[in-house]
């Protein structure tokens, strides 16, 4: 039992983030799995952590609803932005996105309030294993019920052929915008549990990298299912921790990653369509 | 999940072969060794390892031989918390040196501070560092001691009227020494033409420059890394403006001349320490780098190098148990009483000044030197 | 004052514009984002800086070994990742997402071979000479940037207009399939067309690495983000829109420092960018090229 306290007390920071990144693929997830490569989420992760931070430090709201409002206020802002931003599409979707983030970025970093560059330091460990836990065993829930929903086959019918889906009489665009608010949503809470598990917050967290982190961590476990996402994120996280002994070309290995992904691995790692063309090939060769 | 690290093995290695009966004290370096911040990082590490080796040579303390264990924290906030929980739970270091930004600081010290075991900041110049708690140490001096005392030193070299200010805000180094300038540009009374900012990764700073240079300054006050400071210097004279610069800690890095050459003539810095100081410790500190890691040292190392001898004073009287915890207490006790007359000068702790007024940590309090640039080089201001 | 920041704003914007181009190329015929551009303009920096502080080559063989470099990546990049994709049809946002990883790896071999801190080019090779024409200091490489950019431009420009080449690159813009059917060697366009940007983006690196003098593993992250705006400003696609887009973007930042306050620099561009794709996806000036598959 000591060894696990020991153990648990070392690691304990490493799982928490392993949770907080699966929920950030699972929210890039959600609208990819719309057929919209949005690259603000990283923005709405910071979104909810600084509005969550600030709830905490300055009005003492109770962890529960500092949750919930880091959750709410960058889905706000995702329904403001939503209707004129999901009218573009393919590239021109990920730019706007991606100028949208930049903007987060530097309005924080211009702030009197967020603390500018030197963020915000003193927040206190609000943060337990369980939330987390709860948390994300929810979406995973929430999520996998949607798939099976008509909203679920709509983000499908969407991602496969926007003018079929429209022609079937899908209101394509109230769908986009439930999926990128929702994931904004979901991105909002998982920035705020982060907040209050690594005491400080900077504006720097929340950039183009992270943004492209978070879409590394979605297309390389895979979009077919939910299982790809925390697959993904499960090994961005802990990769750095293995490789350390590369020292400067562990990001090396990180792009090398998304490039090889991208070509051989087009499906991310979890392909159930893939398995299963191995585990019938298997089965005829023994037949 | 992660392999036994290399440092462990290194230490039981030693261990075995260490001298009979004298344990070794186990002490945390947890610095920035890759990524942007290296340049630093790798400055205090080796200033930690110099240090060791010179008490260890001398027997170590009160019979015990230093051991560091050194981590990367690579900058980055969770990986500066895994580095101090692995340093604190599964190592049992007694202390923690480092991180070496402010940022990881916040994040890593509140971890050290509630498992009761002294953190020890060479680098953090932020304010709040030591508001953290009654664990929270460091001996970097603060922008806020520095430069007061170089803006009244240029003030009265160049007779200054009014000066211009330029820094980079989105960095947090940058924007926290400009905080700090502005208030004593506003107790000083000297008026501001213009604050102009720009950003990191900017390397064109002609259009704030050019208002610069129409504001008509007697000096250029500059809140800025080394290496954007040479660049502003440079592209400066390039737009025909003589104003001379007065810098922060930013400025204190050989890299300033490498770039600038003379277009950084007549600067005046603070920097707690001085390479040219020729008090018998900075000699010996300056020789003994040389030798054993063949470069120049700079102001990390020589504070890196200060830190280890500042915690081996403050155990020469401490009687070690072997609890782990009770010696961490101890400790704790012991070190707000250590003195030192190190490379950077005599120094001693004072208590924090925090905001909340709930007990805080142990400032550095030192006098800084004040420098003039002359033919490229730094040179100890002499005001006659 | 304002002559100075006029001067200022026209070096800034053909540095961007010059950027640009070869991104706006690639885009224009073969449809990808290429946000590796960034990484491979930073390498084109590196490799000059070797040439000249390694081997001592004159400046000129320099710009051109960065140019054979860079170029030389970006045909690799194309034939050992964008062409199996083109191959397989993949989604259009595939090569997107896999050139963000070729990025990130060059950055990274950057700063292991040659470590984090700024580098900078031996004084001795920096062109000299400065000029005061009217209170406007002027140095001569400021005035070598924006001429190249131009220049390189119209060549650009001419070419696609005027030559056989330039011909049937303008119809796989439009076309690749119809192209094809036509009897153009697309895939070797392909190949032409990633080396020539890539060499672009490459001598964009010197040039400007020569100008700021700071060469950094990170120095293409905002360059990339810029050079973004900037095609999407002039149109993406569009040659002659590169040119203006830069222009308008290096004005509009050098006058809001200038006028309104150095805190709003990179706000302007990015808050631009954000309006234009809103307003106008097409861009201020250009058309955006509609391909049929």
């Amino acid at each position: 039992m000591e060894w696990f306290n020991d153990f648990w007390s070392t690691y304990s920071t490493l799982v928490f983030s392993v949770g907080v990144h699966a929920l950030l693929a699972l929210s890039i997830w959600l609208t990819l799995s719309c057929g919209l490569l949005s690259l603000a989420n990283a923005a709405f992760m910071g979104i909810g952590a600084y509005v969550s931070a600030l709830l905490t430090l300055q009005l003492g709201w109770s962890f529960p609803l500092v949750l919930l409002t880091g959750g709410i206020a960058p889905a706000v802002v995702a329904l403001l932005i939503g209707a004129p931003v999901l009218r573009l599409s393919g590239v021109y979707l990920a730019m706007a996105t991606l100028a949208f983030g930049e903007v987060v970025r530097i309005t924080v970093l211009n702030l009197e309030i967020t603390g500018g560059p030197e963020g915000l330091n003193g927040i206190p460990l609000e943060t337990e294993g369980w939330h987390i836990a709860a948390l994300l065993a929810l979406t995973i829930y929430g999520l996998a019920r949607l798939r099976r929903s008509k909203v679920g086959r709509a983000f499908e019918a969407i991602k496969e052929d926007e003018v079929a889906a429209r022609l079937m009489g899908i209101n394509v665009d109230r769908y986009k915008l439930l999926a990128f608010t929702l994931g904004s949503f979901i991105a909002g809470v998982a920035g705020a549990l982060n907040a209050h598990f690594t005491f400080f917050i900077s504006p720097r967290e929340y950039g183009f990298e992270a943004a492209v982190d978070i879409l590394t961590m979605a297309v390389l476990g895979g979009i077919s299912s939910l299982i790809g996402p925390l697959l993904g994120s499960s090994i961005i996280t802990l990769l750095p921790e293995l490789l350390r002994s590369l020292h400067d070309y562990r990001s090396f290995v990180n792009g090398a990653v998304l490039v090889l992904v991208v070509l051989f691995l087009p499906k991310g790692l979890w392909d159930p369509r893939r398995f299963r063309k191995w585990f019938g090939k298997a089965k005829g060769a023994e037949a | 999940m992660r392999f036994m690290p290399k440092s462990i093995a290194l230490i039981s290695a030693l261990a075995c072969a260490g001298v009979a009966q004298a344990a070794d004290i186990k002490i945390g370096i947890a610095e920035a060794l890759t990524g942007g911040a290296a340049q630093y990082g790798v400055a205090i590490r080796n200033g930690f390892q110099l240090a060791a080796d010179e008490i260890n040579a001398k027997g170590g303390i009160n019979g015990n031989k230093i051991a560091l264990v050194i981590e990367d924290e690579q900058a980055k906030k969770e990986e500066g918390i895994n580095v101090f929980k692995k340093l604190i739970f599964q190592d049992k270091v007694l202390m923690i040196f480092g991180p070496t930004l402010s940022n990881s600081f916040f994040a890593a010290g509140p971890v050290a501070n509630a498992a009761k075991t002294v953190v020890f900041g060479t680098s953090v110049t932020a304010n709040g560092i030591t508001d953290i708690g009654p664990y929270t140490f460091r001996n970097s001096v603060m922008e806020s001691d520095v430069l007061p005392i170089t803006v009244a030193t240029a003030t009265k070299h160049y007779k200054l009227q009014k000066v211009a200010v330029i820094y980079g805000n989105d960095d947090a180094f940058t924007k926290s020494g400009y905080d700090v300038f502005k208030k004593v540009l506003e107790e000083q009374k000297l008026p501001v033409t213009t604050t102009e900012t720009y950003v990191k990764g900017d390397v064109d700073f002609k259009a704030q420059l050019t208002k610069i240079k129409g504001s008509n300054p007697d000096a250029i006050v500059c809140s800025c890394l080394a290496e954007e400071a040479a660049n502003i210097m440079l592209q400066a004279r390039g737009l025909g403006i003589k104003a001379p610069f007065i810098g922060g800690n930013g400025f204190n890095s050989p890299k300033l001349f490498e770039i600038s050459k003379l277009a950084g003539e007549g600067t005046f810095v603070g920097s707690p320490w001085s390479n040219t100081n020729p008090a018998p410790a900075n000699k010996a500190f300056v020789a003994a780098y040389q030798q054993k890691f063949g470069s120049e040292p700079n102001q990390f190392a020589a504070q890196g190098y200060d830190a280890l001898h500042i915690a081996a004073a403050a155990l020469k009287d401490v009687k070690l148990s072997g609890d782990i915890a009770a010696d961490r207490e101890a400790l704790k006790n012991a070190l707000p009483k250590a003195t030192i007359n190190g490379a950077t000068g005599p120094f001693k702790f004072r208590p924090a000044q925090t905001k909340t007024g709930k007990p805080g940590g142990w400032d550095a309090d030192q006098k800084p030197f004040i420098y003039i640039v002359k033919g490229g080089k730094f040179t100890l201001y002499d005001s006659k | 004052m304002l002559e100075q920041q006029l001067l200022n704003a026209l070096t800034l914007g053909s540095v961007y514009a010059l950027f640009a181009l070869g991104f706006t190329l690639v885009f224009g015929v073969l449809a990808v984002i290429n946000l590796s551009h960034g990484a491979i303009f930073m390498v084109g920096s590196y490799a000059a800086l070797w040439l000249v502080s390694h081997l001592d080559a004159p400046l000129w063989l320099a710009m051109l070994g960065a140019m054979l470099l860079s170029g030389t990546l970006g045909l690799l990049v194309d034939v050992l990742i964008l062409k199996p994709l083109r191959a397989r049809n993949a989604p259009h946002l595939t090569p997107m997402i896999a050139t963000i990883g070729v990025g990130i790896m060059l950055t990274s071999a950057a700063q292991g071979m040659f470590g984090a801190e700024v580098l900078r080019f031996p004084e001795e090779t920096l062109p000299a000479g400065e000029f005061i024409v009217g209170g406007v200091h002027v140095r001569a490489l400021e005035i070598a940037i924006v001429a190249i950019a131009f220049i390189l431009m119209a060549v650009l420009f001419t070419a696609l207009k005027r030559t056989q080449l330039g011909r049937a690159l303008r119809a796989i813009a439009e076309s690749p399939k119809a192209a094809s059917l036509l009897g153009i060697n697309v895939e070797g366009l392909f190949h032409v067309t990633s080396f020539v940007a890539a060499a672009l983006g490459g001598i964009a690196g010197v040039l400007i690495g020569l100008d700021f003098n700071a060469i950094t593993p990170q120095m293409g992250q905002p360059m990339l983000h810029k050079g973004l705006a900037v095609i999407i400003l002039g149109g993406m696609g569009d040659i002659r829109g590169a040119l203006i887009g830069g222009l308008f973007l290096g004005f509009a930042e050098v006058i809001s420092k200038a006028y309104l306050s150095s805190q709003m620099g990179d706000a302007v561009a990015f808050g631009l960018l954000f309006l234009i794709l809103l307003v106008r996806p097409s861009g201020l000036f250009g058309r955006v090229l509609e391909r049929k598959a």
